[in-house]
């Protein structure tokens, strides 16, 4: 089936306005009377409270009012799973983000005067930075009432000691990555105002506005429909919007003035506050035949999560969920666990916990090879899941086409056969060497907990408003439904506005994270694209006496039997309008997948699976330990294109962002406190420092997908890091199993020494 | 503090703006000027966001004080435009999808708009050169990188055709 705007390289929705510079973002909005509000961050990572006095900041000129934690009406903390972080600190701080008291004043000096002026009297205590201290018997508890050990999955299947005992060669090595920063261009912010009824709007750059909408409403102990959170432009998210930031310091401040206040991160705040990518390591031990057939895996994630759960324990979930990668493991025990610690929270960041464990997972099918000097590719292709094989988790792998294809296309690219003809040591002291990681994703929230919602409506012009909840922060999502609707009603992307969310106007697709609203909110703009759209086809009918299965939408134009007809879409939305048909509908679509039965059992898919495999060639100087990325190739299972610009923009970005992993991106946390709290300390990729990159996206269909289409946001950036760390493994001959990859680690590991 | 009265030419128009002199050019385009499309990134001079053109040449606005600007003749993202229509560099990230999130973008379309003007031929390497100042965490650089070049394309197609 031809398309006219689905995969086709249309223009972005939204780039008049983002190229214009008319695009507005928080801080660009402004407002009568508004307050500038701060927060007073914690001076210790770990303290007892002893007193707050504000009496004096209360008392300076332009100050407007000083909250603490005895003006929070409702509950005194919020709750993306356990409600475990206070909005405002009581009697101890846990690290260096707790906000102890909000400000609202005239002007930013007054605001600043006033945080100045707040008198915390702090007993700091010794606190608890690794997570091997807050593992011990009988350590304190990072978080008072709390364990320290916060369990996610424990998965067993098979018989782990017969794995073991069948094998040839056993992998034993533990991995470890680092604390990274989501630096999106666009620090958090909030706007909050009483409408003329009394309803709280709070505007801000989020990416779950629904959700903070419950947990405003909660805080303030005001009914949810009471609450009105809107969604303007979005800098970059990259799941770090995914909870609360300042909303309901906002908030408070605008219930306790009665007046407009906004709250901006500066970028040191947003650097120590919001949740950062968890560092984790993986134990990892595999057991194989000589032939390379895997037999056994034993793997236990262990991360630092910080004190408060936030997304932690989901964050684990998904990485025992996809822990085994994209091969079929037998005999497998796999464990994960967050563990709190007084340093940075970690919570959400594209990716969601599997970059972490690829980068153990796919180090060890190379270390496999090398034991048994087979080819990095034949291990993979051995192991690698069968359409209907069940996963260590209990989800079935529907589709598993793309496992293959994807590791075909990508050595087909690199030229893998004739790897052997390339100068491994260009010179004396530069190493070359190759890299693959294939890797496995899965999308969305888990069958049975993932919804979303959204309205379509035709007006009488022909032109289509979509009202939706899914945030476009970037990924390009208002392109890719928009796209769903005009192919579905033979209009052009022109034609269409995408409605930001809003909470009074816009219908809940739930949170933009876990890569979903491709396949979330895709699937429900289609259904509610078709209710209009039979609607249009029924209203030709009529029109033309013409049988209603002959007939068609096209590029704006009635069509049957594939000949264009006289009568337009705007003839069509105006007669249907007439004659009493929908042109308004809602679209509401569950991830519910059917059960399938296997020989092992009764079975369902958790979630869509996205499949990809990378490549990487690195040179790597042996002397000063810098490392070149000469070429990263990147092949990635999308199901379909549906926005071409936005598939492959977040495919480049995802490698990129993952370059910046591998290569040079990682937060110095001493004793909880971040050093490097700036963009000039704290390094991502720029124009001067991103490998070549050659980028494939595969087709193969995902059944239960819009137009067959699965997700791409976070696989992007799955295997990069894996790649690259094995690329440069190949180079020098030793097993990199710390990223980043900085020159000191390079030259430790090719001197031989342990870290 | 006392006020400060700075006269700026700001996207061809004269203006005239009172403000006190620990104030930045980027405050008073935003804040008293409702130009919003320079953003503020980091407040730093780091991230590249908040550039505009002063005289010719491309600069972080959070870094200028409003007075060091006075009599200045200025360009922000607003002034790209032709008679209301997208410049061809806009047309160009439009069409090569150079910007995902756009908070980076103003600096972004400054940077590649300095460039082409002064050397409207670049090289991939010239053109890194030229953004190596903006920072851009969705796109991965190589998308901006084709826009620019097809801006400047599509300059020596015009300028062969007259």
């Amino acid at each position: 089936m031809t398309h006219d705007v689905i995969g086709k390289p249309s223009p972005n929705v939204i780039n008049h306005q983002i190229l214009t510079g008319s695009a507005h973002y928080l801080d660009d909005l402004k407002m009568e009377g508004l307050l500038v509000g701060k927060i007073l961050y914690s001076e210790y990572p770990c303290a007892l409270i002893k007193s707050i006095d504000t009496s004096k900041a209360k008392e300076l000129p332009g100050v407007v009012a000083v909250i603490t934690h005895e003006d929070v009406p409702g509950e005194n903390n919020f709750l993306l799973q356990e409600p475990d972080q206070p909005v405002l600190m009581k009697d101890r701080v846990n690290y260096l983000g707790d906000a102890i008291a909000a400000v609202a004043a005239e002007t930013e000096d007054a605001a600043r005067a006033a945080l100045d002026a707040i008198q915390v009297d702090y007993e700091p205590l010794a606190g608890t930075f690794d997570i091997d201290t807050a593992l011990e018997d009988g350590a304190d508890q990072v978080l008072p009432g709390y364990e320290n050990i916060i369990p996610a999955n424990l998965y067993e299947r098979g018989n782990l000691e017969e794995g073991f005992q069948e094998a040839d060669v056993i992998i034993e090595n533990t991995y470890q990555s680092q604390w990274i920063e989501q630096a999106f261009l666009e620090p958090e912010g909030a706007l909050s105002y009483l409408d003329l009824e009394g309803n709280m709007v709070v505007y801000a750059s989020n990416q779950a506005p629904f959700r903070d909408r419950k947990q405003i409403a909660r805080s303030l102990n005001i009914p949810e429909h009471n609450v009105r959170v809107i969604t303007p432009y979005v800098g970059g998210g990259f799941g770090a919007k995914d909870e609360i930031h300042v909303q309901i310091h906002a908030a408070l401040l605008t219930q306790i003035t009665g007046r407009p206040v906004k709250i901006l991160r500066t970028r040191e705040e947003s650097i120590l506050t919001h949740v950062k990518r968890h560092p984790i390591r993986v134990y990892h031990k595999l057991g194989a035949t000589k032939d390379g057939k895997i037999t056994a895996v034993e793997l236990k994630a262990v991360a630092d999560t910080g004190p408060y759960m936030n997304a932690g324990l989901h964050v684990m979930w998904f990485v025992g969920t996809v822990g085994s990668g994209p091969y079929y493991l037998p005999n497998v025990r796999l464990e994960t666990l967050a563990v709190r610690t007084n340093n940075p929270i970690g919570g959400a960041m594209r990716g969601f916990g599997g970059p972490q464990v690829a980068l153990a997972y796919e180090g060890q099918m190379d270390e496999l090879a090398k034991a048994l000097k087979m080819d990095p590719v034949e291990v993979r292709r051995i192991n690698a899941v069968q359409s209907g094989q069940v996963t260590p988790s209990g989800s079935i792998i529907r589709e598993a086409g793309a496992v293959p294809a994807s590791i075909d296309e990508a050595t087909r690219m690199i030229g893998w056969e004739k790897l052997d003809e390339v100068e491994r040591q260009p010179a004396p002291h530069l190493r070359r060497g190759w890299g693959m990681s294939t890797t496995w994703f899965v999308v969305g929230l888990g069958r049975g907990q993932d919804n979303a919602s959204v309205i379509v409506e035709m007006a009488t012009d022909g032109s289509v408003v979509l009202r939706t909840g899914a945030v476009e922060m970037g990924q390009g999502v208002f392109t890719t439904l928009g796209s769903i609707v005009a192919e579905n009603l033979g209009i052009g992307l022109d034609s269409i506005r995408v409605i930001s969310p809003d909470t009074d106007i816009t219908p809940d697709a739930m949170q933009t994270a876990a890569s979903r609203q491709t396949f979330m909110s895709g699937n429900a703009v289609n259904k509610a694209s078709r209710v209009i759209r039979q609607s249009l086809l029924e209203a030709a009918a009529e029109e033309t006496g013409l049988p209603i299965e002959i007939l068609d939408l096209k590029k704006g134009k009635l069509v049957a039997e594939g000949e264009e007809l006289s009568m337009t879409i705007p003839d069509l939305a105006a007669k249907a309008t007439l004659t009493n048909k929908q042109m308004y509908a809602s679209g509401f679509y569950v991830m519910d997948f059917p059960e399938e039965k296997t020989e092992e059992g009764t079975f369902y898919a958790v979630g869509p699976s996205a499949f990809g495999t990378q490549i990487a060639q690195a040179l790597v100087d042996i002397e000063t330990g810098e490392i070149q990325v000469e070429k990263l190739i990147a092949v990635q299972n999308v199901g379909k294109i549906i926005n071409y610009g936005g598939a492959y923009g977040q495919m480049e970005g995802g490698c990129i962002m993952g370059a910046g992993y591998a290569l040079m991106e990682e937060m110095l946390v001493e004793e909880g406190k971040t050093l490097n709290d700036s963009l000039e300390s704290y390094l991502i990729p720029t124009a001067m420092d991103i490998p070549e990159t050659e980028i494939k996206l595969l087709e193969i269909p995902e059944p239960f997908g819009p137009f067959g289409a699965v997700g791409i946001g976070e696989p992007s950036m799955l295997g990069t890091a894996p790649a690259i760390a094995n690329a440069v493994s190949d180079a020098i001959g030793k097993r990199m199993t710390e990223i980043p990859l900085t020159p000191e680690r390079i030259l430790k590991a090719i001197e031989g020494e342990e870290e | 503090m006392s006020k400060i009265e700075i006269q700026i030419c700001v996207n061809g128009e004269e203006r005239v703006v009172q403000t006190t002199p620990d104030r930045t050019l980027l405050k008073v385009l935003r804040e008293d000027l409702n130009l919003t499309g320079t953003k503020d990134g980091c407040s730093q001079g780091d991230c590249g966001a908040c550039l505009v053109i002063m005289d010719g040449k491309a600069v972080n606005s959070c870094l200028v004080l409003a007075a060091q600007a006075d009599g200045a003749e200025i360009v922000t993202v607003e002034g790209l435009a032709e008679n209301g229509e997208l410049s061809k560099l806009q047309q160009a990230f439009a069409e090569r999808w150079g910007f995902q999130c756009g908070f980076c973008t103003p600096g972004m379309l400054i940077s590649s708009y300095v460039l082409l003007q002064s050397n409207p031929d670049p090289t991939l390497e010239e053109i890194k050169k030229a953004l190596a100042g903006n920072l851009c965490r969705c796109t991965g650089y190589k998308p901006i990188f084709d826009s620019v070049q097809m801006a400047a394309e599509v300059n020596q197609e015009v300028s062969h055709d007259a």
